[in-house]
């Protein structure tokens, strides 16, 4: 079997194989891991999955999890948007708000108390 | 002094399909010792520092599936490190599927106490077990040092 | 969307809806153009990984509730100024792999309400001043792998609501002073593989809030001392840069330092107080810095828990330094100059030890005294010619200690009963032949003669019942468990049998397989079991 050509290579992979998918990415694109069942496959996507963020290095883009409580992240410890049931504060997830800030139910922030 | 592999044999049970019987040999790298666990499989890159490890439960036996030396130029850890990497994180054992990559033999040569066995295994056994992960049907796996004869036999 | 077509599903999108609004797929679909009859409900698109280089203007006019718009992975060179026009609902923008050569400043300029912009993955070169102008709730920018060849400064002084930012895989060379000084709500920092090679004096000036600073993979030639203005800072990474040396208080301005990483710098010399006051500090790693002569004073930073000094000059260890460091775990100190030990005694939490390649001579009663969760030491490659006898005896946690190529003539074995692991090989005078009863637990073993392996049994493997010599050198519980496993495994690999996996899994827990012991030098023909040569 060829191993550029088979069911475990898709449109991102630079170089791949039947058994581990994806082995490089092409220019620009982010190399995950993905887990289905027992097999584990390298798949390459043009933004990271949700939950996980993308960091660019020379040889390789990658995508790492965020925490957690975090479901879009910029980097491990910077939250951009939380899981339900926490609120965001200056890349935090918080389940409450520190004082002199206060829960925004819409939002899921912390924010300012407006007097 | 002829050096003697130590032969294993690999018991792979998948659940409610006939077991399979194959055999590897203990690399040296690791301690010769039986162990058991449910199979995974674990992608090359997956056993890097800056590779996550999203599996959480321990005790299972992870396949890694070599890829040929020229397709990752410069790998981020030595395969001995890749299989420590592998045994903290929760694998009872570690098989290397080392049909496309036999340097990696003598790359887990050289003992360095790992606890948990390193079993490398080729060609046809090889094929007969990535058959079983390519069909993501789940399976359990028993790896048992086989007997060797009390000297080597000399003439 | 022309008038007349009624709002739906474009040909070939996938469409959701969610609540009273819809989330529209059109990625990957080979499209060149903008779908024209996206329904005004649309929260969500995106038109990802397509072939679209150009965008009509007002292309999303009528998408007031649009809040989040990917055309990553497009051909798109530039951005008509009225493209993004009546996107008021707009949070998040992804343009990141694209062919845009600068900032589209004229279509950013009317989205109040943007938090997140991606435009990594680009051929951006240059960053007029009025970029972000509009942009006053931007919070997370990406700007990495561009062609920048410096900081934007003019641009960066409009987003009073940026908290993270990368510049990271760029060409910039230099931070000037002052270049992010209104950027006081910025938590998180990214300049890793640029070539930055200077730095000015109030470079980081403004960045009250700063937590993470990557300056990993640059040029620097100087410790980046613009950093004691980043009060607030935790994580700060310099290393692979060419910095030679840490100076006296580096790091006076960052009390709430977490983590440090600097290593692959040619550093020879660190301030003697360079480490102190960093409470909250849990890993300092220096290796190679060989004009360090002294143990660092580490005074105020109690939470330390790995130590790594490698390959420097250190030839003594202070008295009081595990009064410093209540909290270590791992003290590596190994290619060293050390001779003398102190007490460790007071480093109650230490579990690896690692004093290789030193000149240590001897080991005292108090050396290790009551250090009960210490699980490993290597001591190999000194000149240890006596270990007191009391020296291993309150160490319940030891299961690894590697003596190799010291002058022992004698190992005292009090202590060692939980070994799993012993070295001894390059000890020639320690000739005793050592009981297996001393060690109960070993797996691992290395001694300076192969006779010293002999009771290890390990000329024979555990399941080896065909030799009669092995056979006596079995007590009787390991033959009868020898026995009952052979039954259960007869040795045969293609023997087949019918057992469900649960029924496997008890058998084998019940047989408590004992792994062989791995003993070397390993005897054989030509290295006997009696020690020969000394009869001779």
């Amino acid at each position: 079997v060829h191993p550029n050509v088979s069911q475990g290579c898709q449109g991102g992979c630079a170089t791949c194989s039947d058994y581990n998918g994806c082995l490089s990415c092409k220019p620009r694109l982010f190399f995950v891991l993905e887990r289905i069942g027992m097999k584990q496959i390298g798949v390459c996507l043009s933004s990271c999955p949700s939950g996980y963020y993308g960091t660019r290095y020379p040889d390789i883009n990658k995508c790492a999890k965020c925490k957690a409580d975090c479901d879009t992240c910029f980097t491990r410890n910077f939250c951009t948007k939380c899981k339900s049931g926490f609120y965001l504060h200056s890349g935090k997830c918080l389940e409450k708000c520190p004082d002199g800030l206060e829960a925004n139910n819409h939002t899921m922030e912390c924010t300012s108390i407006v007097h | 002094e002829r050096s003697t592999t130590q032969k294993a044999i690999i018991r792979v049970i998948p659940l409610k399909v006939e077991p399979i019987v194959l055999e590897g040999e203990f690399a040296s790298v690791a301690e010769v010792t039986p162990a058991e666990g449910k199979l995974l499989q674990s992608h090359p890159l997956s056993l890097c520092n800056t590779s996550e490890d999203e599996h959480t439960e321990s005790g299972f036996i992870t396949i890694v599936k070599l890829e040929q030396p020229d397709r990752d130029p410069n790998p981020c850890l030595s395969l001995a490190n890749k299989a420590k990497l592998a045994g903290e994180r929760g694998a009872r054992a570690i098989l290397f599927d080392i049909t496309d990559d036999e340097s990696a033999a003598d790359q887990l040569r050289k003992p360095r106490g790992l606890s948990q066995p390193v079993v490398l295994i080729r060609g046809h056994d090889a094929e007969l077990l990535m058959g079983v992960v390519n069909k993501n049907r789940e399976a359990h796996v028993k790896i048992e040092v086989k007997e060797q004869p009390a000297w080597p036999d000399y003439d | 969307a022309e008038p007349g077509a009624a709002p739906s599903c474009p040909a070939q999108c996938h469409c959701e809806e969610d609540g009273i609004v819809l989330s529209v797929d059109c990625s990957e679909l080979g499209l060149t153009a903008v779908p024209t009859n996206l329904s005004p409900l649309t929260a969500y698109l995106d038109l990802s990984m397509n072939n679209i280089s150009q965008l009509q203007p007002s292309a999303f006019r009528h998408l007031r509730f649009l809040e989040e718009l990917r055309l990553s992975g497009n051909q798109i060179s530039s951005i008509p100024g009225e493209a993004f026009s009546g996107l008021y609902s707009l949070k998040i923008l992804m343009l990141q792999n694209n062919q845009l050569s600068r900032i589209p400043a004229e279509a950013l300029r009317d989205l109040p309400n943007l938090q997140s912009l991606r435009l990594d993955a680009n051929l951006i070169s240059v960053v007029p001043e009025q970029s972000f102008e509009g942009l006053l709730s931007l919070r997370h920018l990406w700007l990495d792998d561009n062609a920048l060849t410096e900081i934007p400064v003019r641009a960066l002084n409009h987003l009073p609501a940026l908290q993270a930012m990368t510049l990271a895989l760029n060409q910039i060379w230099h931070i000037p002073d002052f270049a992010f000084q209104n950027l006081s709500s910025l938590v998180v920092l990214h300049l890793h593989n640029n070539r930055i090679q200077s730095l000015g004096a109030n470079g980081f000036d403004g960045l009250h809030n700063l937590e993470t600073l990557d300056l990993n993979y640059n040029e620097l030639l100087e410790f980046p001392g613009a950093i004691r203005t980043l009060g607030r800072l935790q994580e700060l990474g310099f290393h692979n840069n060419n910095i030679k040396a840490i100076p006296e208080n580096a790091f006076v301005g960052n009390p709430l330092l977490q983590t440090i990483h600097f290593y692959d710098n040619p550093i020879q010399f660190v301030g003697q107080s360079a480490f102190q006051y960093l409470p909250k500090l849990h890993t300092l790693s220096l290796n190679g810095a060989t004009d360090i002569r002294e143990f660092p004073d580490l005074k105020g930073t109690t939470s330390l828990e790995v130590l790594t000094l490698t390959r420097a000059g250190i030839h003594l260890l202070p008295r009081g330094m595990c009064q410093q460091l209540p909290s270590l775990r791992v003290l590596e100190l190994s290619h060293n100059k050390i001779e003398d030990l102190p007490s460790f005694h007071r480093c109650q939490r230490l579990e690896e030890l690692g004093l290789q390649h030193n000149r240590i001579h001897e080991i005292r009663a108090d050396t290790f005294v009551q250090l009960l969760a210490l699980r490993s030491i290597d001591l190999s490659w000194n000149a240890i010619h006596f270990i007191h006898p009391n020296a291993f005896v309150t160490l319940h946690s030891l299961t690894k200690l590697d003596l190799t190529d010291n002058q022992l003539a004698t190992l005292p074995l009090d202590g060692l009963g939980g070994l799993t692991h012993l070295k001894l090989q390059g000890n020639p005078a320690l000739a005793e032949p050592f009981a297996k009863e001393s060690f109960p637990k070993m797996r691992v073993l290395e001694v300076p003669y192969a006779y010293q392996c002999c009771a290890y049994g390990s000329c024979s493997g555990f399941f080896k019942v065909s030799n009669q010599w092995e056979a006596e050198d079995m007590s009787p519980e390991d033959e009868d468990l020898h026995k009952r496993t052979l039954e259960f495994f007869p040795g045969h690999a293609d023997n087949h049998y019918d057992l469900d996996a649960d029924d496997l899994q008890l058998d084998l827990e019940e047989s408590k397989l004992h792994p062989t012991i791995q003993c070397s030098p390993s005897p054989g023909p030509f290295k006997p079991c009696d020690h020969l040569f000394e009869s001779w």
